[in-house]
């Protein structure tokens, strides 16, 4: 086919350009510029590779949903997990990796992230269901081949928290290296970004001069900016109600309703087809959402943050709301003092479904340890530790069918680890999506001399050089990205989000 | 300003009747600050005897001994060794720690623990001074014993910090802390550490919220160079004033020298009596605060440390130690490694410089520095070295190996046992000593845990 | 053969315009006038004539009557009113167009909105960048920014040293759009010659603009993603707005009057695809997004900027949508500094990329045309441009990328884009070829009438120009390269130095005249030209000359006859 010549001439080009030798399979060469966490020049011209056959052997394999397996094979065919078993057998093209004392895990799934995302807040309004998350998204940000290198295959990217009623969210799957359409997670349901306290009512922020202070200001404003546009929403499903029968009955010069674009997402939410992620913090607030929720007739999908959920557990649960969490942050600000890390484990208790979320590029590296905390804090097993960063969040954004867990028909998405993920002492060795490899430690440590030769090379052009003169002075460089950044925690900025 | 006198049973009371009306998020924030551990602290008594026996006792210093004993006496380590080899003092309290292990404290040796309640809450924020140069600021006398990140960061089995200023170039003085104790004086274990050097530096941008950066890396350089000077001289006049005070006290006919207390707090630190701390990230700024300090005969420890291992041939040649704080930062720059800060201090050890593994975090959460030193040995540090790195390490660097650092006799007891790996997320501490002392095994956040956990 | 020196002395002397009418000198408008009122048929002759749309003619004359393009062949003979223009060593080429600028767009001072000022680092993210639109429309619905009503054609403003610095280095023609956030308005397809707007309008209106920035003043949209809800938006409000026009329009009787809305009445055109839309969008990302959106509202969409076009062919193509691909490469502005961090791959990437983009274009068979994409110095244009050719782009279609390409793209390929007759007269004329090292742009003519070149257009060789001055008041000895016995003449020249530019005049017994392409090399090299004019034609002698500290030496051509020699020397 014309297009596949095309993309196979593009691949060859590429690989020339980046100083790529040998021969790779598609997927590597796809990713050959993700090593070291440089994106190649991959186009979007590029189709999908068919991701072949893999067979991984002999692997301690954590199911998730099914226990633990000792010496165990997992076979990955076409992207999805072809067989999980002992002695399984692949074909003469299959990529076959020796797993003897190694584990493999369901891909980390991130309840809350914001990588990739070229913009994070709309902050100008109360209400902005009508931004959407897709529209923004950024698949070069480097720091999705380092949650690739942390067992993270997946994240729910949502809007800020500055907003009572923030934009719509989206959920993707790591497939670091090519086009953007290629993340979006295929058929997880639409939701949206709702926040409380000290964010959407601006506490933090230092009011700039001469501009009007944005309402709410309170978390009573916070209530009623949700409960005004959740009225409005009602309205206008009726409106476009009466018109359609209007319509129907024949009515002459009928008048539409205007399309909204902010109450549209609300009057999916009313009908049940929008999830809604709400941060939040204060038990109070927490109370508050779910009454409105109620008197609406909606669902909470989650709650995020939930510091404060612990002291009302029962009502969560009650509600049918999930839980995503931090492992251990606490006391970053006022609404954040009474976290506690014991939360999940009261949550998951009284019967609500509970997830760990980073809600950050730096923890998503490591929530295998956030995981491994909830065992120290609450006494979980190995099992419900790791369902808290696998099959609890995928149930949170509704792609549970796919992703989650390690069984025969799912998506294969999943990490290779040289030690058990629980561990501070392992790390990864190899991360799939969809069968193919998009992070493998050896292939990263092998490129580096030749991203250091190509860089060598670069630098010669004149297009590279400095000015002969002159010439404006260089930025001032930076020399960290602190840990323990909250991208939430006061109103969004984030480390990240410049 | 939090009067400790103050600091009454009727205080925690209060406390304790807020939680129980389900309202602490509502009190105010000076509330909030002064109920940060509702703990009544149930100490025993300093001359309580305990032997541990039946446990696997990791000395760091020495080997492992798989089936000890150790006797706790007059807060410190009296006795340690193979079952048969210790035997205990009459009145001992025996705790049987069979299946269990016995490790020293661990040491975060740079934080800001006990001078921070809320981040966001500037009112219960003492991190930082006013102006470039308070060499006089010492921390120490801002630490608030009742500080709530003291109970949670010890029952995971950090037994001490140090706890420093932030800020300006001359950021105040450091103090080793014990996370035990009613007064700042009761938890001082060196009340005067090191001194806190911000070196200034032509880098920044370290998040989103830190100060707005020049415009310009020529300017930076510029306000960078005019800083070392100022530095320099301000060091320079410290020991010349340390000298014409020493020369009026022998020589009383010698004029007497005007006082200067900003100049007096710098005298100890700039005849090398005791260290100073460099903040440094960038290769370029470790190498120019240790040939600064070689300059000014300071005696350097590099705190950061990012890029501490392309200077490590210098750092090994002048036995300069790093305090390693950015082990779990992001890689700052976009071409990085994904591992190049997971695996810097396995390379230092290689080089065979001396260092350790901090949070560098503010107080909440210090509690993670075991999984710090976890990813370093994930990331090719022998496990053996990991552990040193938060405990040995840290107590030699800061000069206080004789006392803390390692289980040996004469050493404080400042001991966890444990029932697996120390550095393991899933290990749980089961007991806990400080000074000698048993630490009963809550915090803040196990009291709102027992209050929430079984509400119907 | 002629005697030359008369000619010569014409040169020294200013003798035609100068000479006949001294008053007018220096003055632009005044010169217009005067061109004007001379007599507007010119006959290039003798010329190379790349028609674009046709074959290259080897050796012909192209004729201008009228400001139209009356006739072009080999076999066209100059009639006897006609100015000739002896084209011998020169090469005619279509006008060349910039198919994207804010050319002739006042550039607005940004209103002091209150507490800009404290507009700190935390806020610099959301507040966006401050980009002032150029113009506000008056009872609008919409805020500024957000305005697409806004008509390049009502704001231009004929004149000034950007277009002067354009068509010296060969520009004719550009699309020149309004400034501005989200919908900065409408653009005019502009001849950069003309005293009135309406003497410069070629077309009007021409596209849509739409750019990503948000709106920077604390009002939605303050974000990229309030930016594209906001155009989602407003389209839907138009299609709306159409259809209640209709329904009103039909039988305004029972129906409540949905009152004008001009803003989103601007948007209809687009959206029956009547006219397309420009968007800014360089990363592969935003042209994604760019395409995302034209295929939700089925528009007609046209990519400005395109550096990572290249990555996004397949889709640019089966949807037919053309680029405007910006030759401001990319390169490194920062200085050397050990303490600086080194640039990412990416980016050196990126600038290693860039001239190899429009090749990949061609290949991929996606429509382009070069826009200059507000490059600092114009005359890296063409320079650029020829980057591409060595980059893997055929010459041949780096011609039509600058003539007939956005002329097609643009809507205006019955007018302009390649010589032709009856299409407007506007005419770039280089000695030596377009792309060459050592092209020199001779003549420029926009409707017909020749304009005046001021800056260099060739780049001189990178270098240390800043460390030789050559500014000041020369003496200069002038002689011809031939005839009986030379005789000096005496001229005095004054120069000023920009950097790499010159400027400046020379100045004879009879008058002066300023100089044009002043150029300044790295090792001294001087290069400019005067215009000289006689009755029957006008030429120009080009000055190339060393400086070497207070002397200057070098030779001076007129073309077609023999080389002379000059040297001066800078009285201290």
């Amino acid at each position: 086919m014309m297009g596949q010549t095309i993309r196979l001439m593009t691949m060859m080009v590429l690989m020339v350009a980046i100083g790529a030798g040998g021969v790779e399979t598609a997927a590597q060469n796809q990713r050959s510029g993700a090593q070291s966490g440089v994106r190649g020049g991959v186009s979007s011209n590029q189709q999908r590779v068919a991701a072949g056959e893999t067979l991984i052997r002999n692997a301690t394999v954590l199911t998730v949903s099914r226990g633990t397996l000792p010496n165990t094979d997992v076979l990955l065919r076409d992207g999805k997990i072809a067989a999980v078993g002992q002695n399984l057998k692949a074909g003469d093209a299959a990529r076959v990796i020796d797993a003897t004392g190694k584990f493999v895990m369901p891909g980390i799934v991130d309840a809350h992230s914001h990588s990739m995302m070229d913009a994070v807040n709309e902050l100008t309004l109360s209400v902005t269901s009508m931004a959407r998350i897709q529209d923004v998204l950024n698949p070069t940000d480097v720091d999705l081949y380092r949650a690739l290198a942390g067992g993270v295959t997946a994240l729910n990217l949502l809007h800020g928290s500055g907003n009572a009623i923030g934009g719509q969210n989206t959920v993707v799957k790591i497939k670091y290296g090519r086009p953007v359409a290629e993340f979006i997670f295929p058929g997880a349901p639409p939701g949206i970004k709702f926040a409380l306290g000290e964010n959407p009512k601006r506490s933090n922020v230092t009011v700039v001069p001469g501009r009007p202070r944005r309402y709410p200001a309170t978390r009573m404003g916070v209530a009623e900016v949700i409960r005004d546009a959740f009225t409005r929403a009602r309205d206008y499903q009726r409106g476009w109600d009466e018109h359609r029968a209007a319509a129907k009955r024949g009515d002459k010069n009928l008048i539409p309703p205007r399309r909204d674009l902010q109450l549209e997402p609300l009057v999916e939410i009313l009908e049940g087809k929008r999830l809604v992620h709400a941060h939040c913090y204060r038990a109070d607030e927490i109370l508050m959402l779910l009454s409105i929720a109620d008197e609406f007739g909606f669902k909470i999908k989650t709650l995020q943050h939930v510091l404060e959920g612990y002291k009302v557990a029962k009502e969560i649960a009650r509600h049918g709301a999930g839980a995503s969490l931090f492992a251990d942050n606490w006391a970053y600000k006022v609404e954040a003092y009474d976290a506690i890390p014991y939360a999940a484990a009261i949550l998951m208790r009284a019967g609500v479904n509970v997830s760990l979320n980073s809600d950050s590029d730096e923890r998503a590296r490591r929530l295998n340890i956030e995981a491994a905390k909830m065992m120290k804090y609450g006494g979980l097993s190995e099992e419900e530790a790791l369902k808290l960063i696998t099959i609890n969040p995928a149930m949170q954004l509704g792609v549970e069918a796919r992703v989650g867990s390690i069984e025969v028909g799912k998506d294969a998405d999943l990490a290779i680890w040289n030690g058990h993920p629980l561990s501070v002492y392992s790390r990864v060795d190899a991360t799939f999506v969809d069968g193919e490899v998009f992070f493998d430690r050896e292939q990263d440590i092998t490129r580096r001399p030749t991203l250091e030769r190509e860089r060598q090379q670069l630098e010669q052009l004149e297009a590279n050089r400095p000015p002969p003169q002159g010439g404006a002075p260089p930025s001032v460089p930076r020399e960290r990205r602190p840990a323990y950044g909250h991208d939430d925690d006061v109103w969004d900025g984030g480390d990240d989000h410049r | 300003m939090i009067n400790q006198k103050h600091f009454t049973a009727a205080t925690k009371l209060r406390g304790l009747l807020l939680l129980a009306a389900l309202l602490p998020s509502l009190a105010s924030v000076a509330e909030a600050q002064q109920t940060g551990s509702v703990t009544v602290r149930t100490m025993s008594t300093p001359t309580s005897i305990f032997v541990i026996r039946n446990a696997r006792i990791v000395t760091v210093s020495g080997a492992d001994i798989d089936n000890g004993t150790l006797i706790i006496r007059n807060g410190r380590v009296e006795a340690v060794g193979a079952a048969e080899s210790v035997s205990a003092p009459a009145g001992a309290q025996e705790i049987d720690a069979r299946g269990l292990s016995v490790y020293p404290g661990m040491i975060d040796a740079a934080t800001n623990l006990g001078l921070l309640e809320i981040g966001a809450v500037a009112a219960t924020v003492d991190t930082t001074e006013v102006g470039d140069m308070n060499p006089h600021a010492q921390a120490l006398v801002a630490v608030n014993p009742h500080n709530a990140s003291v109970d949670v960061t010890r029952v995971v089995g950090v037994t001490n910090v140090v706890t420093m200023p932030l800020g300006g170039v001359i950021s105040g003085q450091a103090a080793i802390i014990n996370l035990n104790g009613t007064t700042p004086g009761e938890m001082a274990v060196t009340p005067s550490a090191a001194l806190v050097i911000d070196f200034p530096r032509a880098a920044g941008g370290a998040g989103f919220f830190s100060q707005p950066q020049p415009p310009n890396l020529t300017e930076t350089i510029q306000t960078r160079d005019r800083q070392i000077e100022r530095l320099r001289n301000m060091l320079r006049d410290a020991e010349a004033y340390g000298r014409a005070h020493d020369a009026y006290r022998n020589d009383s006919r010698l004029p007497r020298p005007d006082v200067n207390t900003t100049l007096a707090a710098l005298v100890p630190f700039v005849r090398g009596e005791r260290p100073v701390m460099f903040r440094a990230e960038r290769e370029r700024d470790i190498r120019a605060a240790v040939r600064f300090a070689d300059e000014m005969k300071l005696k350097p420890i590099i705190i950061g440390g990012n890029e501490a291992a392309q200077a490590a041939p210098l750092l090994k040649e002048r036995d300069v130690p790093v305090i390693l704080t950015g082990t779990l930062d992001l890689p700052p720059r976009e071409d990085d490694h994904y591992d190049v800060l997971y695996e810097n201090a396995a390379k230092l050890q290689r080089a065979g410089v001396r260092f350790c593994i901090s949070t560098g975090d503010t107080g909440a959460q210090v509690r993670d520095l075991p999984f710090h030193a976890g990813m370093a040995a994930a990331f090719g540090l022998p496990r053996a070295e990991a552990l040193k790195a938060v405990t040995l390490y840290p107590a030699q660097i800061m000069n206080v190996s004789d006392r803390l650092g390692s289980i040996e006799p004469g050493k404080t007891a400042n001991l966890v046992i444990t029932d697996g790996d120390l550095l393991e997320a899933r290990t749980n501490v089961r007991y806990l000593f400080i000074e000698g002392r048993q630490i009963p095994l809550v915090s803040r956040h196990t009291e709102l845990y027992d209050q929430f956990k079984d509400r119907k | 053969m002629r005697d030359l020196r008369p000619n010569f002395l014409l040169v020294l002397l200013i003798v035609s315009a100068v000479s006949i009418c001294p008053r007018l000198m220096n003055s632009t408008v005044r010169a217009q006038q005067q061109q004007r009122s001379a007599i507007d048929t010119y006959a290039i002759t003798n010329a190379r004539v790349v028609t674009v749309s046709g074959p290259v003619i080897e050796r012909g004359t192209v004729l201008i009557r009228d400001g139209l393009i009356a006739a072009v062949g080999a076999n066209v003979n100059a009639p006897a009113d006609a100015r000739i223009i002896d084209g011998a060593g020169l090469t005619v080429y279509p006008g060349l167009i910039d198919a994207n600028t804010s050319l002739a767009i006042p550039r607005p001072t940004p209103p002091a909105t209150p507490g800009s000022e404290a507009t700190a680092a935390p806020f610099a993210d959301f507040l966006g960048p401050r980009t002032p639109p150029s113009a506000m429309s008056p009872n609008s619905t919409q805020l500024p920014g957000l305005q697409p009503e806004i008509l390049a054609a009502d704001i231009i403003r004929p004149g000034g040293e950007q277009i002067e610095a354009a068509r010296s280095a060969g520009m004719t023609a550009a699309l020149t759009a309004p400034r501005g956030n989200v919908f900065p308005g409408q653009s005019a397809l502009i001849n950069l010659a003309g005293d009135t707007p309406q003497q410069m309008i070629v077309a009007t209106p021409v596209a849509l603009h739409v750019g990503f920035t948000p709106l920077g003043t604390g009002q939605y949209p303050g974000s990229l993603m309030g930016v594209i809800a906001s155009i989602r938006q407003m389209l839907l409000d138009a299609q709306r707005y159409r259809e209640v026009n209709a329904i009103y329009n039909r039988n305004p009787r029972g129906v409540r009057r949905p009152g004008p809305d001009k803003s989103l009445a601007a948007l209809l055109p687009a959206l029956a695809r009547q006219m397309p839309i420009v968007v800014q969008a360089e990363r592969e990302r935003e042209i994604i997004r760019a395409l995302d959106l034209a295929q939700e509202f089925n528009l007609r969409l046209i990519i400005a900027g395109g550096a990572e076009a290249w990555k996004v062919t397949d889709r640019l193509r089966a949807l037919n949508v053309p680029v405007l691909l910006s030759l401001n490469y990319p390169r490194r502005t920062t200085a050397q500094l050990p303490e600086a961090d080194p640039d990412p791959l990416r980016v050196l990437r990126e600038r290693a990329e860039a001239p190899r983009t429009a090749g990949k274009l061609a290949t991929a068979g996606v429509a382009f045309a070069f826009q200059s994409g507000e490059m600092t110095s114009i005359a890296d244009y063409l320079t650029n441009a020829a980057k591409a050719i060595e980059n893997g782009l055929a010459r041949a279609e780096a011609l039509r990328a600058m003539t007939l390409r956005p002329a097609e793209i643009l809507g205006v390929a019955d007018r302009l884009g390649s010589i032709e007759v009856g299409k407007i007269a506007n005419l770039t004329v280089t000695r030596g070829d377009i792309f060459a090292r050592d092209r020199h742009i001779a003549h420029v003519f926009i409707d017909g009438r020749p304009v005046e070149l001021k800056v260099a257009t060739t780049p001189p060789a990178a270098g240390a120009s800043g460390t030789v001055n050559v500014g000041g008041t020369w003496s200069l000895e002038v002689t011809t390269g031939a005839g009986g016995a030379p005789q000096p003449v005496s001229v005095t020249l004054m120069l000023q130095q920009q950097g790499e530019r010159l400027s400046g005049s020379i100045q004879g017994p009879l008058g002066s005249n300023p100089i044009a392409n002043g150029a300044l090399g790295a090792g001294g090299e001087v290069r400019f030209t005067v215009p000289v004019t006689d009755a029957t034609q006008t030429n120009e002698a080009t000055f190339t000359g060393t400086v070497t500290g207070n002397t200057m030496r070098g030779t001076m051509q007129i073309v077609g006859r023999p080389s002379g020699s000059f040297t001066g020397t800078r009285p201290q």
